[in-house]
Order: structure tokens, then C-alpha cells, then sequence
């Protein structure tokens, strides 16, 4: 229960968790939750058994079986569809009532600030979504109960993408809620950034250049990232300014005493600095494999030998973005080679090579390495070639391997028992009987006292 | 006790809102003691209630209560009186989307009196209440210009703003027509003896 003399954070707090409680937008989230995760687990515990040898597959196949692919992100991908599809208008809701309601008037001439009030908005809406993990996380436990391996960094990474998504989605929501008269302009508003990314997404896979730079930070792009177990730096940095610029877009454009020259400048000033600051967080480096498998990093003596070279390495690929080779080479070796040495500079010098009618230039296919003026092609795009390549032209001898153990993998032949009970039945009810308690009427302290 | 008069899209509200700075101004100033004061710093002067919002449908009242009067530095004493003086404990308890429309609006007057500033703006503080409840809220009111703080009251019905208001300022499509106290705007207007409607159409 706060105090009366909590800080006008502390009391907004409070204001907007009841707020959201009482909506029915969360309440439907939420119920929705369980059947979407229910059947995202089951579906790939089943996959998983399958993939096991459960139906008398090939016994080669459940060697390397990974959970992180098999259960966690598909378990947690039903998320993905929450937050594009139906988180946003939570967020909207608990702006444009105030909106419409009048209360953000009797707010705006509070003590409060109208950057707190949105800051405190973005902290209920997201800590409320990890409420919603419940689902997800019992699924897990139930895949742990099963007898199923979990790894604990690569379910952090995974959550980590999740929170970081969903923390974007919801000061975009904000903003779009902020910008706009109404939740329903603000719906599409934010329904048309989504397509937007998706149109983008699309767009960098065929044409490459700038989309595909751009396509790196969009949420879907991100969470791919964390999905893999990277925890990449840049990532985490560009994802959080551009929230904090969509919630400074939404202070310079909610309140209504401002004037439009005021909005004008006070929008320029958010995207300037907002492109400034996200450019320079792009070129942050640091990352993080949290895979179990290793999947994003090379073998540890090969680490050391890359890591070794001083030179910047310019790898030229003559390759055109929608062909498969390429996205071959950037997910074995290119985005290795940039979290494992210090200058790496790639140039995609082919555009649209593949199509029907096209024309590919001579040297389509190539992929040059070039480090301190010695050069080398190379067509392969497999790691071991590659690596001999980068080698070669580095010329140093190619370590000799540590003799690491391989990624043994968990084949796990399981029944999804329960899943379906406790994720179809018992957390839609639950819900909804906790919603219906916290409407009940209570004994209030002015009743009493008066 | 200063009453806005005029009758509906005559620019009352829209001047109460640019006096409070919810909404951007062409042009004037607001000045208090002689000092200027921004639309940002106004909030520190000013506090406008408007009519016919209804904040936070959801909370009961006794909550709305509560929170507004932690939010603006009121004391829970401050909550009582004003719940007694209203005669909001009958249904403090009850979410405020069920209310009546007098009921709220006893609400969005208590909420209201619970700010600190020296300046109150209210739009139609009257508009849903019964002849015995605007008997009951005008001597609260009264009672508040009396502590020292400015009301303006924006009015539609005139033999209220007549009735509660010192002052009166008539407008009309935007434009002040006349200001001072009854007996002056009926000078101005050459009817010694009428009533503010009678005046009221004198001058406009």
C-alpha cells in the first residue's frame, strides 16, 4: 500500500499497475498466452521427440540435437506473435485512456513530470511482461520435469532478446499512442511499423547494401541474434536507444499545450540525436557466445590464432544478397570472424546476380581475403576452407586443434505431459479468477476514517 | 470569485485551456502579480478542472481520492474535510464509470480543491448538479476564495454565475463583451433593474 507521502514515481507506479490490471486488453493478453505457448511446446516437444529417434528416425540425427533450437525459442516464439500482434495495445491503452479520459490534464498540472509519467508507463507495461513469461517458463520446468537438458545461459540470452523486443515494442507503442487522437490511430501507427520492419526485412535479404545494415536492429533481426545464444553489444545498445528516442518522441508530442513549431523542433532534435547516438552504438564489437554448442564462435585454438593478427582483413564477396551461399558464409564464418578479430571489412559487391534475366559479372562467386596486401579467393563457404584461406594469407601456420569435446547433444524421446492441461485450462482460469479477485470491493482506509 | 459567461462555443473552455497552458495560445500573455508566467510554469499558478472528463473509470473514488491528493501534496485531513463537505462517503467505494453525472462531478470538484495552486479554473462546476447541490457546493466554494485563492468559473447558465460570481466577464464568439460586477454591466448596458439575461443580450 503506498504512503502519502511516496514520490509522485511511486504513486504512478501504482496508478498505472492498477490501471493495467483493470484493462481488459492485458486480461485477454494474457489468457491468450497459455493456449499460444501450450501449443508451441507441445508441438516441439513432439517435434523434438521425433527428431530423437522416438518413431524410429535415423540415430544420427539426434546426435547434436540442441534444446535452445528445439524447445526454447520455439517455446518462446509463441512471444514473438504476442508482442507483434497483441502486446502494443496494451501499451496503447494506458496512454490513450488517459487521453481521452481527461485524466492526463489533471496529471500534466500534477508535481509529477510528463518523462516520469511515461518512464513509469514503460516500467509497469514491460516488468507486467515478464508476468506473462509465466507460461513460458512452465513450460520449461516441464521440459526440465520430462528429463529434459536446459542450458541456463542460452534460456537467459533467449529472455534477454524477449525483454529487449518487448521493452522497443512498448515505447514504440507509447510514442505511436502519444502521437496520434485516438488507440485506434495508434494500433495502426504501430501495426505499420511492424509491416514496415517485416517490408525491410524482406527487402535487405534481396537487395543487401544499407536495408541489410538497417535490417540488423530491426526486432525480428535482434531477437534472430539471441535466438542464436549471441548476446551481441550492439545490438543491446541501438535496440535501447531507440527506445529511449520513441519515449522522448512521446514527451515532445503528449502534451497538448505544445505548439506545432515546438513538436517540430523537438522532433528533429530526438532523430538527430537519436541517429547520432544508435550510429555510434552500431560499432560497438563486443559480443558474447552464451550458445552451449559454441555455434557463433570458431574452435578456441583458431580464436587465438585470429585473434592474433594484427592486419585489418577486407573480404570482398562477389556474391548477390538473396543468394543461399551468402547467407551460408555470413552465418558459418563472416559474423564469427567479427566477434573473433580486431578489423574486419566486408564489401558486398554484387547486386541481384541470381535472378532470371540477370547477368552475373565474372567474378561472381568469389570471395577475396586480403590482409596487409597480400590477397586470396576463395569460393568456399565453409569454415574450414575458409579459416585455411585467411591462414594462408596471414601467412601463419594453422593451429593445431585443442581437442575440445564436441557438443554432445540431448535427444530427449518425451511426451508433452500436463502441457496441455495447465497451458490450456488451468492458467486461462487462473487468470481470470485472479482478475475477477482484484476487481472484488474492498474496506478503503477514507470510509473508515471519516 | 470571477465568473466566465458566455453561452455554448462561445470560447470559454478554450480560454480556460490556454490560460492553463493545456493548449497552445496564437498570441496574449498570462501575468500574475504583473509577471509573466510560461505555459510550462503555469502549472505552479493554475490548476483548471475540466468538464466532463471522467479520470480513471476503473479506480473508486476513494482510491482517485487518495492518489490525487498524494500526487498534488495533500494531506489525508485535507481528503476528509473535502469528502465531508462533498458528500462523497456514500459512494467512495464505487468505481467512478458507475457514477451519476453529479456525482462525478462532486468528485472532479473534490479533486479540485485538493490542489495546491493559488488559481483555480473551473469549467461548469455547476453542470449536472441539482438546484440543492449547487445550494450546497457554492458556500464551499465561497469558502475556498476566502483562504485567498482566485476562482474562475466557467458558467453557461447565467442566473448561477450571477448568483455564486463576484465578478462576471461575458463572452461572446470569443470576444469579451463586457466584465465587472452585476450591478455595473447593467449600467453598461442601460437596464438598471434587469436580470443577467436581460443584460446579457443587451450587450451582446
Amino acid at each position: 500500500m503506498p504512503s502519502p507521502n511516496d514520490a509522485p514515481w511511486r504513486r504512478l507506479l501504482d496508478k498505472d499497475r492498477r490501471e493495467l490490471a483493470a484493462s481488459w486488453a492485458w486480461l485477454v493478453l494474457l489468457v491468450l498466452l497459455g493456449p499460444l505457448v501450450g501449443h508451441a511446446f507441445i508441438t516441439a516437444v513432439d517435434s523434438y521427440a521425433e527428431a530423437s529417434g522416438a518413431s524410429g528416425g535415423p540415430a544420427a540425427l539426434a546426435q547434436g540435437l540442441s534444446p535452445l533450437d528445439g524447445i526454447v525459442v520455439p517455446t518462446f516464439g509463441a512471444y514473438a506473435i504476442a508482442v507483434t500482434l497483441l502486446f502494443p495495445f496494451v501499451a496503447i491503452r494506458l496512454v490513450s485512456s488517459e487521453k481521452q479520459s481527461g485524466s492526463l490534464k489533471l496529471l500534466l498540472q500534477s508535481r509529477a513530470s510528463l518523462g516520469v509519467m511515461l518512464f513509469v508507463k514503460l516500467f509497469v507495461v514491460v516488468g507486467a511482461w515478464l508476468l506473462a513469461w509465466l507460461p513460458g517458463l512452465a513450460a520449461l520446468a516441464l521440459w526440465r520435469a520430462y528429463g529434459g537438458h536446459l542450458s541456463s545461459a542460452e534460456v537467459a540470452t533467449v529472455l534477454l532478446g524477449h525483454l529487449l523486443r518487448a521493452t522497443l515494442t512498448c515505447a514504440l507503442a507509447i510514442a505511436a499512442a502519444s502521437l496520434t487522437d485516438n488507440a485506434a490511430t495508434a494500433a495502426v501507427v504501430t501495426l505499420a511499423l511492424t509491416l514496415g520492419s517485416w517490408a525491410l526485412d524482406f527487402i535487405a535479404q534481396v537487395r543487401g547494401g544499407v536495408a541489410l545494415a538497417l535490417d540488423a536492429y530491426t526486432p525480428e533481426s535482434a531477437l534472430r541474434v539471441f535466438e542464436s545464444g549471441e548476446i551481441r553489444l550492439a545490438i543491446v545498445i541501438v535496440t535501447l536507444l531507440l527506445a529511449v528516442a520513441a519515449m522522448a518522441l512521446a514527451v515532445v508530442w503528449l502534451h497538448p499545450g505544445r505548439t506545432w513549431r515546438a513538436r517540430a523542433i523537438g522532433t528533429a532534435v530526438v532523430i538527430a540525436a537519436g541517429a547520432v547516438t544508435t550510429w555510434l552504438g552500431a560499432h560497438v564489437r563486443a559480443s558474447c557466445d552464451a550458445s552451449e554448442d559454441r555455434r557463433n564462435s570458431f574452435a578456441p585454438a583458431d580464436e587465438r590464432a585470429l585473434a592474433a593478427i594484427r592486419d585489418p582483413l577486407l573480404i570482398t564477396v562477389y556474391l548477390a544478397p538473396e543468394d543461399p551461399r551468402l547467407a551460408d558464409l555470413e552465418r558459418g564464418v563472416l559474423r564469427k570472424l567479427r566477434r573473433t578479430m580486431r578489423d574486419v571489412d566486408t564489401r558486398y559487391t554484387a547486386r541481384g546476380g541470381t535472378g532470371l534475366f540477370a547477368r552475373p559479372g565474372e567474378h561472381y562467386g568469389e570471395v577475396w581475403y586480403a590482409i596487409g596486401g597480400r590477397s586470396a579467393m576463395s569460393r568456399s563457404t565453409t569454415e574450414a576452407i575458409v579459416l585455411e584461406t585467411i591462414y594462408s594469407v596471414a601467412g601463419i601456420t594453422p593451429p593445431t586443434p585443442d581437442g575440445a569435446p564436441a557438443y554432445p547433444g540431448y535427444p530427449l524421446a518425451a511426451r508433452p505431459r500436463g502441457a496441455g492441461l495447465l497451458l490450456y485450462l488451468v492458467w486461462p482460469v487462473v487468470v481470470i479468477a485472479a482478475w475477477w479477485w482484484s476487481k472484488r470491493p474492498r474496506q478503503l482506509p477514507l470510509l473508515t476514517s471519516s | 470569485m470571477l465568473g466566465l459567461v458566455g453561452p455554448n462555443g462561445s470560447g470559454k473552455t478554450t480560454l480556460l485551456e490556454c490560460l492553463s497552458g493545456l493548449l497552445a495560445a496564437d498570441g496574449g500573455r498570462v501575468a500574475r502579480d504583473g509577471r509573466p508566467i510560461a505555459p510550462s510554469e503555469r502549472r505552479d499558478a493554475l490548476f483548471y478542472m475540466p468538464d466532463g472528463i471522467l479520470p480513471w473509470a476503473d479506480q473508486s473514488v476513494a482510491w482517485i481520492l487518495d492518489f490525487s491528493a498524494a500526487l498534488q501534496g495533500a494531506s489525508q485531513s485535507d481528503v476528509a474535510e473535502i469528502t465531508r463537505a462533498l458528500d462523497l462517503a456514500p459512494f467512495a467505494a464505487r468505481r467512478a464509470g458507475t457514477l451519476s453525472k453529479g456525482q462525478r462531478k462532486r468528485v472532479l470538484i473534490a479533486l479540485a480543491l485538493l490542489t495546491p495552486q493559488p488559481v483555480l479554473l473551473l469549467d461548469e462546476p455547476f453542470d449536472g448538479l441539482d438546484l440543492r447541490q449547487i445550494r450546497e457546493v457554492s458556500p464551499l466554494l465561497r469558502r475556498v476564495a476566502a483562504t485567498g485563492r482566485a476562482l474562475l468559473l466557467s458558467i453557461h447558465q447565467l442566473h448561477d454565475a450571477a448568483r455564486v460570481c463576484d465578478r462576471l466577464v461575458l463572452l461572446s464568439d470569443g470576444r469579451v463583451v463586457g466584465e465587472g460586477t452585476l450591478d455595473e454591466l447593467r449600467a453598461r448596458a442601460g437596464r438598471p433593474g434587469a436580470d443577467v439575461e436581460e443584460v446579457f443580450l443587451a450587450l451582446t
